[in-house]
């Protein structure tokens, strides 16, 4: 599904951000992306999303060589990758109704879709009773649960969600991430971002560590430390 | 598509509320400078028919020195029966009626002016407009002619003052336009800004390009439409005015002279229209490709 061939990202001031990085995501995989702030995650995902290119190397997306697309194909292979923030980016004065609508209406999708769609999502992300709430008047994890029924209404082959708990406390974080765990089994391949290591430790699932830009660790149920010989998470 | 459009006119309308004040300014810029253009255009194609219609009538007249002899009247007359610029056949005045149209016309002291010193003329209308020039430099000097006089060069004296008048108009119109535009611009600008959430979040989730710019491009349009629409207004205002001021039973006065077709109003402010719907779509596409980062 994803696959980075010796992937170099250098930033204008010269930082690196990743250095020869290959890997490779199959479909309906669950990988978290670990490392310290400035380890190259973000840019990671941004590359996935193809908001930045890279120096050097390949990424291919379901088979597909996304660094050569031409410009004007980008808003296609974007309809494929839902992104979750940490920061929701919801529009304030949009219902929630109107936030989920406004990821398949920008697509030029029929109202009729929009309206057999947008209930289901809700329904998935439990916020059916809060269509008509405007963001403000929902709590932390609940604006994220718009945000992850925004990123998954299109139903999207691959979901990018970059440090999706970082603003919620420990209970809505395991409700989000119990949520992206429910579309990852739908089929959907999930790349999360993070620095929660508690729920990567709880989750057990494949881990990729960054650190300076370079692939320390590629670990299949990992956990988010470097387990020690006795199996007790570090 | 039709949700496109639904998207499109739902969003255009929005940003256009949203920046009212901002819209406002713009419009009334557009409409002033539109307005300009548009006067400009209605002065020019009323000044051309007037000066058109004013050498269409134009008359040469050749005056005769009060004392010049038969001969020196029957050789003119030739001359000018023989002429391809003169429109056959010339009318001749007597002393006697030219001093009486004097008196008339001028109001001339009759102690100063008498009939026996007042020339007789021949009176002649030239086949082109421009030919009145060549009439006035082949028959000054001729034996027996005393002055050869033509309005031409009043009519020229009008022309060139409508010229540097609609000049005026214009350089003020399109100084006006350049504002406008660049009000425009600003306001598409501001509107980006206001919108920039929104946009990352289109773009993220695959919006187009020309889905993202179209409602911006249209807002700048909108402007520019709005204003061009009151200065089309403005045009048709004017051509009320001169419609009023002009006399139908005097076809000579300046006002029934000027005054233009229901077509030719039409026509202005059509080129009005396409102009308002050029700087708005010019200024709002130049905002987009500028601050519109996609």
């Amino acid at each position: 599904m994803i696959e980075l061939q010796n992937v170099t990202k250098t930033y204008r001031a010269g930082t690196v951000a990743l250095r020869d990085i290959s890997l490779s995501i199959d479909k309906g995989e669950f990988v978290f992306v670990v490392g310290s702030s400035g380890s190259g995650k973000t840019t990671l995902l941004r590359l996935l999303l193809r908001e930045e290119l890279p120096d050097e190397g390949t990424i291919l997306e379901a088979g597909r060589d996304i660094v050569h697309l031409p410009k004007w194909r980008v808003p296609y292979l974007r309809r494929n990758i839902g992104c979750v923030f940490q920061d929701f980016r919801l529009l304030p004065n949009k219902t929630v109704f109107e936030n989920v609508a406004f990821g398949l209406e920008v697509i030029g999708r029929p109202a009729t879709v929009v309206n057999q769609q947008v209930p289901q999502v809700l329904e998935l992300v439990g916020l059916s009773h809060k269509s008509k709430s405007l963001p403000n008047e929902l709590s932390g994890g609940e604006q994220q649960r718009v945000a992850v029924a925004r990123a998954f209404v299109n139903r999207p082959l691959i979901l990018l969600a970059d440090e999706p708990t970082g603003n919620l406390d420990p209970t809505n974080s395991e409700g989000i991430m119990a949520l992206l765990d429910r579309i990852n089994r739908t089929g959907t391949t999930v790349v999360v971002a993070t620095h929660d290591k508690l729920l990567v430790d709880r989750m057990r699932r494949r881990v990729v560590e960054l650190d300076e830009g370079l692939l320390v660790r590629d670990q299949a149920r990992g956990v988010y430390g470097i387990e020690d010989p006795q199996g007790v998470p570090g | 598509m039709v949700n496109f459009f639904r998207y499109a006119i739902r969003e255009t309308a929005t940003n256009l509320w949203r920046n009212r004040l901002m819209t406002m300014a713009a419009v009334l810029t557009v409409t002033v400078s539109l307005g300009l253009v548009g006067s400009a255009l209605y002065l020019k194609q009323g000044a051309a028919q007037a000066s058109a219609s004013w050498e269409r009538q134009t008359q040469v007249q050749i005056f005769m020195v009060p004392g010049a002899t038969n001969g020196e009247h029957k050789a003119v007359k030739a001359e000018l029966a023989q002429s391809d610029y003169v429109v056959q056949a010339c009318v001749f005045r007597s002393q006697r009626w030219d001093y009486y149209e004097a008196k008339r016309d001028l109001g001339v002291d009759a102690a100063t002016l008498t009939i026996k010193t007042t020339p007789s003329s021949f009176r002649c209308t030239p086949a082109q407009p421009a030919d009145a020039a060549i009439i006035v430099t082949e028959f000054s000097g001729a034996a027996g002619v005393y002055q050869v006089v033509s309005p031409a060069a009043e009519i020229h004296a009008i022309q060139t003052t409508v010229d540097w008048l609609q000049f005026a108009l214009l350089m003020i119109a399109l100084v006006l336009l350049l504002s406008a535009s660049v009000l425009i611009l600003n306001s598409i600008r501001m509107a980006i800004f206001a919108r920039r959430r929104e946009v990352s979040v289109m773009k993220l989730v695959g919006a187009t390009n020309w889905f993202i710019r179209i409602p911006f491009i249209a807002e700048g349009m909108i402007q520019g439409l709005l204003g061009a629409f009151l200065a089309s207004a403005w045009v048709y205002g004017i051509h009320v005015v001169v419609d009023g001021i002009s006399d139908p039973n005097n076809p000579q006065s300046l006002g029934a002279q000027m005054r233009l077709t229901g077509w030719h109003v039409f026509v202005t402010d059509l080129v009005v229209v396409v102009i308002g719907a050029l700087i708005g779509g010019l200024g709002s596409a130049f905002a987009v490709r500028r601050f519109l980062d996609v």
